[in-house]
């Protein structure tokens, strides 16, 4: 078998037997388990008739479940689709018909929210059965929780042993959807040999090894959670700690696995330091990584922006700049996020001459980056010598440490998260009966942007109307968090008679 | 802007010229709104089963109409069409089935003397878990109501951007190659050569080529669906029925290799078989005497499975612009050339040979199992194997296969280029070189296609080549079928090298 495929991976790693690889809250996965369970779902899985390029939806929170359901379909060849458990039923509706989802597994609920329910919703009809709708011609089954499958499934089914022989490391592992400058998500393409591989190098950059346990909360539906940390860890042979629980229970948590390592949003963690019992937790196993609010003072940096940053993209298959981040760095390196990691080159280009300026837009390329985007062509998602441009403004030092300067496009990052205007502005449009609206990002300290909304127009709304009924319809981290009204003629202007969207922004934060 | 989809070029045919025929073979014809409604009705029955977008569906049979309803159920649905050569023994077949990864197969029971339903109920299939179910020919039908709205439903959401098929390489040195194309580059790179290729709508289009290679698939199922033309195909070409076929059928343009034009010209039946509907744009020797182009006057059309076809060419019904003989033509739209000195991996100027590198829209996908790094340059540019060089007028030279550029005493000898010379001597049809290891020594080594004699063969050839570049061994035989042959029609090298080493025909 080869060693670049996911089922490689688990033969190797099954040999860590009774070692940990995942803590969730009180939800715990040993190495040993990881194979021999995902083999067994695996075995049921080619049983239902998922097998090499089949496309499995996948919709569980962070947990032994969804490692469990991943490692069954991307062991034997399948597709992985995590998708995102703050989907709506509309927006998981669109998720599964624009990425072709042959088979959906899906937790039975997730934090208080019936997922059967949901899917019902999401499907028009009864999730259950053999699946004939016209509306999601693709879709053939779904099932709520492992449990069946893995009764289904028989041990050592020579069946699965017989799959993974055929899987290539060039074959595609995972499709992750991400929000970009189209108002539905992107289906972002990575094979097993490109993933696989990429965690492997950064692992030996961010020095990530079988003696370590990482904390870190990223959703394994988006790519930070499922590379960075989901796979690098069992790549490494660590123990992997998420949690769901409320502050307290996260820093029992965290007191009681005694994580080494962590990584992550900051502003996620930002409730735990402010949590009354703070001040007297053991944290003091955290000696690397970002989480800087719960790292222990002698790890910390005197200003967080003396420390390089990382940036991350789906499209680069999780973090593509990066520098050692475990001591200050120059006050002239103030913000930098370092050099691209191996497997990515940058350039920095002026987008209207495409030639290399110190300040620019970046340009990416390199075995790290995606396959291209479920339903474009290459040629769409590349230029003509091999170069994705991805739409964030950056500029380069003479030593060739890189510096975030904004985007070209206007998604807008909140707590980790991207969300795309267009996709807010098209659900307010639909949702008014046409109504003209601009969502934009406003600066903020703990989240990075606020994602606002300036409706456009003389006619009153009823904005908390219009919140439920965006709740109904996007994840709460795309609705708006203010909504402003502002008249046709109070719109400020470029010369090229753009909105301009800085004025528009400063005006919306005084309203 | 053109259909970019199966599933809408069918649409537009259906509509535009419903009555013409689509395909023809020797039993039975099919128009272009048949061809819709027999490929949609085969569709909605293969849904029934569990055919689904993106599956690999395998087509094991001979040309013909049934193979082309087939393949366009398959393709209308955005499933993936894997194309099987018939020529392959048990072993063979389970290797390109694994490779692609083929779900579901259609196959003809037999074919031949050759017992397909024996041989592929005798594969080993614990080692194809892949393949799910096998669908024989007769057993093909029409699915019910909720099936066919379902393949409706799923041929709306077919995409330029969703694979077509997986073609494999007729070449056999090596694992299998399955090239993976999408609709979009696929229908972009035929239509990029129809005009230079004379097939439009309404040409009657005869290639004898396997429709499961890329000449047949490519250069003529696809090209005639893009033009609106109709294709007339056989199962099993032999020259005195090919021209029967040929008469009948209104023949306006007949492609493929000059071999096989040759050998169905020199049948007995062929001064009597009315063809006078032949075009100019066909091969040389199947025109009257007067449609005829100089010897070499003509472009080489120049493709590889990797690039659908036919990526240069020249418009096939005129001669060649002066100094441009031996051309292969210039790139079609959608496709990038640049030639490439791999050691220094330099950009080579106009008029130096090396790699050919190609780029662009219409190019292949991927390679099944490779992953991008080993199929495509950091750049993007797929490295097609091939020497070339181009010229200031973007005019393409092609020097022949890297893997066959022949160090003799350090100087380059490209076999195309004895090849050439060899064919310019008067009574010369064909010519083969190829290296030959001579008492531990490289040497050229060629076989010709003359009914003059080896010696005067040899003079002729010191006129026409350096003396490093003379072939030091000869064969020289009567007709081209005394020479080793591949299944798929080409020439064998690999045999051509031990023939040649082991005669005496010293020149």
């Amino acid at each position: 078998m080869e060693p670049g495929t996911i089922g490689g991976l688990l033969n190797k790693q099954a040999k860590l037997g009774e070692k940990c690889f995942l803590v969730v809250d009180a939800a715990r996965l040993t190495y040993g388990e990881a194979d021999a369970k995902s083999a067994r779902i695996a075995s049921a899985m080619l049983a239902a008739g998922i097998g090499r390029g089949s496309r499995v939806a996948i919709l569980f929170g962070n947990g032994p479940q969804y490692a469990l359901a991943w490692f069954a379909a991307v062991r034997i060849g399948a597709i992985a689709m995590p998708m995102s458990t703050m989907s709506t039923a509309h927006e998981l509706r669109g998720l599964l018909l624009n990425s072709d989802a042959e088979y959906l597994v899906a937790a039975r609920d997730y934090r208080g929210r019936d997922l059967r329910q949901l899917a019902g919703k999401a499907i028009g009809a009864a999730p259950s059965g053999a699946l004939n709708l016209p509306q999601l011609p693709v879709l053939r089954q779904i099932w709520f929780g492992i449990s069946e499958l893995e009764h289904a499934g028989t041990e050592n089914d020579p069946l699965v042993a017989a799959a993974e022989a055929q899987v290539s490391s060039a074959d595609i592992m995972a499709i992750v959807h991400t929000s970009g400058s189209t108002s539905a998500p992107k289906g972002v393409i990575h094979t097993h040999g490109q993933v696989i591989c990429n965690m492997q190098r950064q692992n030996i950059s961010r020095r990530l090894t079988g003696d370590d346990a990482l904390f870190s909360n990223s959703p394994f539906f988006w790519i930070g959670g499922l590379a960075y940390s989901f796979l690098a860890s069992f790549i490494a042979g660590a123990k992997l700690v998420c949690s769901a629980a409320d502050p307290r229970g996260m820093l029992d948590l965290l007191e009681a696995e005694r994580p080494t390592m962590c990584n992550g949003v900051a502003s996620t963690v930002l409730a735990l330091a402010s949590e009354p019992t703070f001040a007297q937790r053991d944290l003091s196993s955290m000696r690397r990584g970002n989480l800087y609010p719960i790292m222990p003072a002698d790890t910390r940096p005197a200003d967080p922006e003396l420390r390089y940053n990382l940036l991350g993209m789906t499209e680069a298959g999780s973090v593509c700049l990066a520098g050692p981040h475990e001591r200050d760095i120059a006050e002239t390196k103030r913000g930098s996020f370092g050099m691209p990691v191996e497997g990515i080159e940058a350039r920095v280009v002026d987008p209207d001459s495409g030639e290399d300026a110190p300040s620019g837009e970046l340009w990416l390329r390199g075995a790290n980056l995606m396959q291209g985007y479920l339903g474009h062509e290459r040629h769409e998602c590349f230029d003509g010598l091999g170069w994705y441009h991805t739409g964030d403004m950056m500029s380069v030092d003479q030593d060739g440490d890189f510096f975030f300067k904004g985007r070209a496009g206007d998604i807008i990052r909140t707590s980790g998260a991207q969300v795309s205007p267009r996709e807010v502005e098209a659900a307010i449009s639909d949702l008014t009966g046409g109504r003209m609206s601009i969502v934009i990002g406003l600066p903020d300290p703990d989240c990075g942007q606020l994602v606002a909304a300036v409706m456009i127009g003389e006619e009153p709304f009823d904005a908390e109307q219009l919140e439920a009924g965006l709740r109904e319809r996007l994840s709460p981290y795309k609705v708006p968090r203010r909504f402003v009204a502002l008249s046709q003629c109070e719109l400020p202007t470029m010369s090229s008679g753009k909105v301009d969207l800085r004025k528009l922004a400063d005006l919306a934060r005084v309203r | 802007m053109f259909a970019e989809t199966i599933p809408a070029l069918l649409r537009r045919n259906a509509c535009d010229r419903g009555a013409q025929d689509a395909v023809v073979d020797h039993n039975r014809r099919i128009s272009h709104a048949g061809l819709a409604q027999e490929s949609a009705k085969l569709a909605s029955w293969l849904v029934e089963r569990g055919v689904n977008r993106n599956h690999r569906v395998g087509l094991l049979m001979e040309n013909g109409v049934d193979w082309v309803v087939a393949a366009c159920a398959i393709m209308r649905l955005g499933a993936a069409l894997v194309p099987l050569s018939t020529l392959l023994r048990p072993n063979e077949l389970a290797e390109q089935l694994a490779i692609a990864g083929v779900r579901h197969l259609i196959a003809t029971p037999g074919l031949r003397g050759r017992d397909f339903r024996a041989e592929i109920d005798a594969l080993d299939r614990t080692e194809l878990p892949s393949l799910r179910n096998i669908w024989w020919r007769e057993e093909l039908a029409e699915g019910g109501a909720t099936a066919a709205s379902m393949a409706q439903a799923m041929e709306a959401r077919v995409v330029p951007a969703d694979d077509l098929c997986v073609i494999f390489t007729s070449g056999s040195s090596g694992a299998p190659k399955g090239i993976i194309h999408t609709q979009g580059a696929a229908i972009r790179a035929a239509a990029a050569g129809l005009e230079d290729r004379c097939i439009r709508s309404g040409t009657r289009l005869y290639l004898p080529m396997p429709l499961f290679w890329i000449g047949g698939f490519g250069s003529g199922l696809i090209s005639a669906m893009v033009a609106g033309a109709t294709l007339l195909t056989e199962a099993e070409p032999e020259p005195g029925q090919t021209l029967a076929f040929l008469e009948r059928e209104h023949v306006t343009l007949f492609r493929g290799w000059p071999d096989q034009a040759a050998r169905i010209a020199a049948h007995t039946s062929f001064p009597q078989t009315n063809l006078s509907g032949l075009t100019p744009g066909s091969l040389d020797a199947m025109l009257q005497p007067s449609l005829r182009a100089k010897p070499g006057a003509r472009a080489n059309v120049f493709g590889m499975t990797e690039t659908f076809g036919p990526y240069a060419g020249y418009p096939l019904d005129r001669d060649l612009p002066d100094g441009k003989l031996g051309s292969c033509g210039r790139a079609f739209s959608g496709i990038h050339l640049r030639i490439v000195d791999l050691q220094s991996a330099r950009q080579l100027a106009p008029g130096e040979t090396g790699r050919i590198q190609i780029g662009g829209r219409n190019i292949l996908r991927a390679i099944c199992g490779r992953e991008r790094e080993q199929t495509f340059t950091p750049d993007g540019w797929y490295d097609s194997g091939d020497l070339g060089s181009l010229d200031e007028d973007g005019f393409l030279y092609f020097a022949g296969r890297a893997d066959d550029m022949i160090k003799i005493s350090g100087a380059s000898v490209y076999p195309s280029e004895v090849e050439r010379a060899l064919e310019t001597i008067p009574g010369v049809s064909r010519a083969f070189a190829t290296a030959v290891e001579i008492a531990g020594a490289v040497q050229i080594g060629a076989a010709v296609v003359t009914e003059l004699d080896a010696s005067e063969v040899a003079r002729l050839a010191k006129e026409r080549l350096s003396a490093f570049k003379l072939p030091k061994r000869w064969a020289v035989v009567a007709a081209l079928d005394a020479l080793p042959h591949r299944s798929s029609g080409k020439i064998d090298r690999q045999a051509l090298r031990t023939l040649l080493t082991s005669t005496d025909k010293n020149g």
